[in-house]
């Protein structure tokens, strides 16, 4: 199975998610249907999965190396930290976002498809390009969640004066920024055995630290008793520069001299 | 958590509002100096002096935090307040320098006046690290004596985080990349600087007996000359090439009927044979239809020494493209003063070596020539502040290992 095959794929864990959605909506706390509800959920994730772990057999190189490639690995972990809080926490109405965000990275994936390419450039074949894409991953799907929890919170506060959501957000970005920074430092012990120097102030490396700084703010505005109603709104934007280093940095113009575009095609 | 104990929000607080001012004067300042100065940029002092100048301001905050701790202008200058401003005016400086091309001349006018094209070594940023190393010092200091293990993970973190950026930015003054070109058959110890060009001395030489390159499959591709462009094939694969292949653009199909990872044209039939990997090139045979018109004809990729072939279709063309690098390496004999015999080693990309405080790269070759290059270009970096970044990377992730476990329990 590769992007041949993956709109088919991916179409049918949007099925599943959508289902799931739904009938977990309607349950209304009937058995049945929340049972049913959460097995299609978890299908949905599951087929993305057994998509992921043929598509690298297939490729003799882990699936890690394009955005698209990301993107895949982010539709298949982000739905599973909604069902880690609704698990831990009993949190239900995460998990609603999260594979709202799954599929729109799915659609985008759709969109535009990436080249079938088994190649990887010599700089990318090292026992760190796992660790660091991987560490990073999940500091993204962490910190998306946070955000995801964030607008939830900011919408139900104009609505009524109950919070029950920050706590939430609050320990997702907690977490992401724990991940977000052994990404970091990560990256720095690699570049230092690939490129020759830790830090080369590469626009890559350069958001990633501006993203670091963001969340590192959290840190020290929560720490300041900054108003929990800004730092909703805070962490709700945070993720937006998130998303500038993850794919928006390609498109500026400080990335023409970049070492980290790994596109072809 | 507030040093000041402040109720509500602390955005509406004083020492917020004063550490906003003062981080935009700073930063405005910074930008002042560089307009006046001609966007020069800060210059920093290397080895013996930026050791001095490391040691005079960390023993200076050690001091001023322990006599002037319950100074009012102190503790506000080592809070959160003031904390949190100087890591924002930091994030935003930095935004500059991942937004704008970061290089000599580069940018418009305005951009280059502030030098916003170099801002990582500009006085706004060098004056707002001060204070933010300031800021951090002076708060490691507060929560360290007296020591309870309660803090440890605060402690490792931020000085994990001082140290990091202290040697880092102190110790660029010593960083030393240059580049050594090699040849194979022939010796050298000399190199040029990366930056000055200019040529240095190395405390060995290292001969280079072979460079070796190696490359994925090639691929068959439709050029269309006069687009200029290469059209992808209907399947949105691009697969090495390889006997029986099917591939297949609009209209046109084509099966790869023989394939030769490397081959040479027979003199006597014109035909291409296997030949060893030194002299051959790649060549594919293929058969196929074009709107139902059946063709055939042999493809190759090419060298430096021999014209690529290629089939025609229509107006367009079935060419050969060479696969991308997959592995280079360079197996080089370093020998350094007084051993004769010297250190057989491979250089390659992700595996530098290690040589009398230096680190040898595989860094490139002529590309023009691929895996013909006799010439292998290998990165000498000298970096003596390393081990003292290092230490505060490492102290970072105890930090952060120790912060995932305690927010864990906590739950």
């Amino acid at each position: 199975m590769t992007w041949v095959e993956f709109p088919y794929v991916a179409a049918c864990a949007m099925v599943c998610w959508g289902a799931g959605s739904v009938l977990s909506v309607f349950s209304a706390r009937k058995n049945v249907l929340d049972v049913t509800g959460r097995t299609f959920m978890i299908a949905g994730t599951a087929i993305m999965v057994f998509f992921l772990v043929v598509f690298w057999m297939e490729l003799d190189r882990p699936p890690l190396r394009t955005l698209g490639e990301t993107r895949l690995w982010y539709a298949t972990l982000i739905p599973v930290v909604g069902f880690l809080v609704e698990y831990r926490w009993g949190i239900g109405w995460l998990k609603y976002y999260c594979v709202a965000l799954a599929s729109f990275f799915l659609v985008v994936n759709i969109s535009f498809p990436d080249v079938y390419d088994k190649t990887l450039m010599p700089a990318l074949q090292s026992g760190w390009f796992v660790p660091h894409v991987v560490v990073y991953l999940i500091g993204y799907v962490l910190l998306a969640a946070s955000s995801a929890a964030a607008w939830h919170n900011l919408y139900r506060s104009m609505r009524s004066a109950d919070n029950d959501g920050q706590a939430l957000s609050h320990y997702l970005a907690l977490l992401g920024f724990v991940f977000l920074t052994f990404g970091l430092v990560f990256g720095a012990f690699w570049a230092k055995e690939a490129w020759g120097h830790y830090w080369t102030w590469d626009p890559k490396e350069t958001w990633a630290l501006i993203a670091w700084l963001v969340y590192l703010g959290y840190m020290h505005a929560n720490s300041a008793n900054v108003d929990k109603n800004q730092l909703q709104w805070y962490l709700a934007l945070a993720f937006l520069v998130l998303l500038v280093s993850w794919f928006g940095v390609n498109y500026l113009p400080s990335a023409q001299n970049s070492v980290h575009t790994y596109q072809t095609g | 958590m507030s040093s000041e104990g402040e109720k509500g929000s602390v955005v509406s607080s004083w020492s917020f509002r004063e550490g906003v001012i003062f981080s935009i004067l700073l930063v405005a300042a910074g930008f002042v100096v560089e307009a006046a100065r001609g966007a020069q940029g800060v210059v920093l002092p290397p080895w013996p002096v930026n050791g001095i100048v490391l040691l005079v301001f960390s023993a200076y905050i050690v001091v001023v935090a322990l006599v002037l701790r319950e100074n009012s202008f102190f503790k506000w200058l080592g809070g959160i307040p003031l904390g949190l401003c100087l890591i924002i005016a930091i994030a935003v400086l930095s935004l500059f320098g991942g937004v704008l091309p970061q290089e000599e001349g580069a940018g418009p006018l305005w951009a280059r006046t502030l030098r916003l094209n170099n801002v990582f070594s500009s006085w706004p940023f060098a004056l707002t690290v001060f204070f933010f190393l300031f800021n951090l010092g002076l708060s490691l200091v507060w929560k360290t004596v007296p020591f309870r293990s309660s803090n440890l993970q605060f402690i490792l973190f931020h000085a994990g985080f001082w140290i990091a950026l202290a040697c880092g930015l102190l110790g660029s003054a010593d960083l030393q990349r240059v580049i050594i070109p090699l040849y194979e058959g022939r010796s050298t110890d000399r190199a040029y600087d990366a930056f000055s060009k200019a040529m240095i001395d190395l405390p060995f030489s290292i001969y280079l007996n072979d460079f070796r390159m190696e490359e994925y499959e090639p691929w068959l591709a439709l050029y269309d000359p006069g687009k200029d462009q290469i059209e992808v094939d209907e399947s949105g694969k691009r697969d090495g090439a390889a006997e029986g292949m099917m591939v297949s653009w609009q209209g046109v199909e084509v099966k790869v009927e023989k394939f030769f990872p490397f081959a040479v044209i027979d003199a006597g039939t014109g035909i291409p044979v296997p030949a060893e990997a030194g002299r051959g090139v790649p060549y594919a045979f293929l058969s196929g239809k074009n709107d139902g018109k059946p063709f055939s004809g042999w493809v190759s990729t090419g060298s430096p020494f021999e014209k690529p072939a290629f089939v025609e279709v229509g107006d367009r063309l079935l060419i050969l493209v060479n696969g991308s690098p997959k592995k280079f390496r360079s197996e080089v004999t370093i020998r350094s003063g007084e051993d004769g015999d010297g250190l057989s080693e491979a250089l390659e990309v992700n595996k530098p070596v290690s040589i009398k405080g230096w680190k040898l790269y595989q860094m490139g070759y002529d590309e023009k020539s691929g895996r013909w290059s006799d010439l292998s270009l290998v990165e000498g970096v000298r970096d003596p502040w390393l081990p003292a970044v290092y230490l505060g990377f490492f102290m970072i992730l105890a930090g952060n290992t120790l912060f995932f476990w305690k927010g864990i329990r906590k739950k």
